[in-house]
């Protein structure tokens, strides 16, 4: 990714692609990550995809649009978007601001995020040691 | 340029001038003059400057909406001065963009050149008056300024050197500047105080020493002074920022993120719970965003208050092309670009007082606050 390091990281799991944002990221970083996730997505073929929104400082109207369109663009090309970790104060503001997610499925951590998408992946190994499984 | 639009936004503004900052919240602050009643006295100066009738009527309306805008920044007792010399500096942009399209017709027939000198010269002008300025400070006070601001030393070295604690350095090299401030304008304008009052008066106004502005009286004497009047309004612009307030100049992306940053780091010092932290942050967002979508080229500044209660205050400006309905602007799901128009009236859901003024082709300016529940 052209991001430089440290802001956002894409790794892939099987069909599922784990999208992590690591800080908070201006417009244009937001858009450049939607691009090079599609990008991915085609790529590799993913039926899956999660956006791991934990480290996002806020979602305000432009972050919450650009997860929706990428989540509906990624439809298109056949993946399904779930969208993880969103922090109760943010999650709290975007009611306040009268934003939601759309159709675009959320989970509360990584763990359920998987199980949603069918709970068959293996999640990623932290520490490079061996794969955790979900049953 | 002014239209009836700019008589609604004025009536829109309204609620800042009653709201807690000047509704006697300070005690020890004069009466706050109604902005309203500033009119006669704005006509009267506009009128005898400007021959013009209707502009000098849409120069008075110019100078009311600044005023409105800039009012819960400023003292109660220099809201008229203010108004004054804001009046003062709107006419004097009228004539200088009629001068700048003077000049810019040189531009039409090949002449760029032209400009060049000019900027040299006022260079030179500056330099000249910084070292005018420099030769007004005792030669301790200029040793000191110009180690701190020029070698870089820190404070606590000087200190040392000076026998005294960081403290009493930075407080001195506080009213050092300050009066270089005024030196240097005065310098700038090759202009002598007409009266023993003024420089005081300059330097209490250009310290944003509240206290030792009201023991000198300040307000006044910049309403009789014509050169005071004149050399304030750099002055209090220029206020230093203390450690309460803090201003973001506004450009790119990624000044929407410093400037909801520094509003969570500033709102952290008054416990604000977590949850309001981020529905400030996320405010700042959208109207820091709305900068650079429509204007370019902005500012928002920053501050705590404390009247009537513990609370930030958000006050974002542009010079951008206005905002011709505000009604529609703050309607929910008005939509601007790419149907992003949550911006406005989001970032009002989210604050406890929301207030926009916008004007034609000069600009927006939007004054929010969160009052802190008691917890
Ligand atoms: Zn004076």
């Amino acid at each position: 990714m052209d991001e430089g390091p440290g802001l956002v990281s894409i790794l892939r799991q099987g069909d599922n692609l784990i999208a992590s944002i690591h800080t908070a990221l201006d417009d244009s970083e937001m858009v450049r990550f939607q691009r090079n996730l599609i990008e991915q997505i085609g790529r590799d073929r993913a039926r899956g995809v999660i956006i791991d929104v934990a480290a996002l400082d806020v979602l305000d109207s432009f972050g919450a649009r650009t997860l929706r369109t990428l989540a509906e663009m990624a439809r298109l090309r056949g993946a399904e978007t779930v969208i993880v970790g969103i922090q109760p104060d943010v999650a709290f503001s975007m009611v306040a601001l009268g934003l939601g997610t759309g159709t675009v499925h959320t989970a509360l951590d990584l763990e359920e995020g998987l199980a949603y998408l069918g709970g068959t992946h293996s999640l990623p190994a932290p520490d490079g040691t061996e794969p955790h499984f979900r049953p | 340029m002014f239209t009836a639009n700019t008589a609604r936004v004025i009536g829109r503004s309204v609620p800042v001038m009653e709201g807690a900052e000047l509704d006697g919240a300070r005690p020890d602050s004069d009466a706050a003059p109604d902005v309203a009643s500033l009119l006669p006295m704005l006509r009267r100066i506009v009128f005898s400057r400007v021959g013009n009738e209707a502009a000098a009527e849409d120069l008075v309306q110019e100078t009311l909406v600044k005023v409105l805008a800039a009012a819960n920044r400023i003292e109660p007792g220099m809201l008229e001065p203010y108004a004054i010399t804001t009046a003062r500096h709107v006419i004097a942009s009228m004539w200088r963009s009629q001068d700048t399209q003077r000049r810019n017709q040189h531009r039409v027939v090949g002449m760029d050149h032209v400009d060049a000198p000019d900027e040299r010269l006022l260079k030179e002008e500056e330099r000249a008056a910084v070292s005018a300025a420099l030769e007004h400070l005792s030669e301790r006070e200029q040793q000191t300024l110009l180690a701190h601001e020029v070698s870089g030393q820190d404070m606590r070295s000087l200190a040392t050197e000076l026998n005294t604690t960081a403290g009493a350095v930075a407080a001195q090299l506080n009213r050092t500047r300050a009066r270089m401030r005024v030196e240097y304008l005065l310098a700038l304008h090759d202009a002598e105080p007409p009266t023993d009052r003024c420089r005081p008066v300059l330097y209490a106004i250009s310290g944003g020493d509240r206290r030792r502005q009201r023991e000198v009286d300040a307000a006044r004497h910049v309403l009789e002074c014509e050169l005071c009047a004149k050399l304030s309004e750099p002055l209090l612009e220029r206020r230093p920022e203390g450690e309460n307030e803090i201003t973001i100049r506004i450009q790119h992306d990624a000044d929407v993120v410093r400037a909801r940053k520094s509003a969570r780091e500033l709102a952290t010092r008054l416990d604000f719970s977590r949850t309001d932290l981020t529905l400030i942050a996320t405010a700042v967002s959208e109207i820091a965003r709305n900068i650079v979508r429509f204007a370019a080229k902005g500012q928002v500044y920053i501050e705590l208050v404390d009247q009537p209660r513990p609370g930030i205050r958000i006050v974002a400006r542009d010079s951008g092309p206005g905002i011709p309905d505000i009604d529609q602007a703050l309607a929910d799901g008005y939509s601007t670009y790419n149907g992003l128009g949550l911006g406005l009236p989001g970032a009002r859901r989210l604050m406890d007082e929301f207030t926009l003024t916008s004007e034609i082709n000069v600009g927006t300016t939007v004054t929010m606050t969160k009052w802190r529940t008691e917890g």
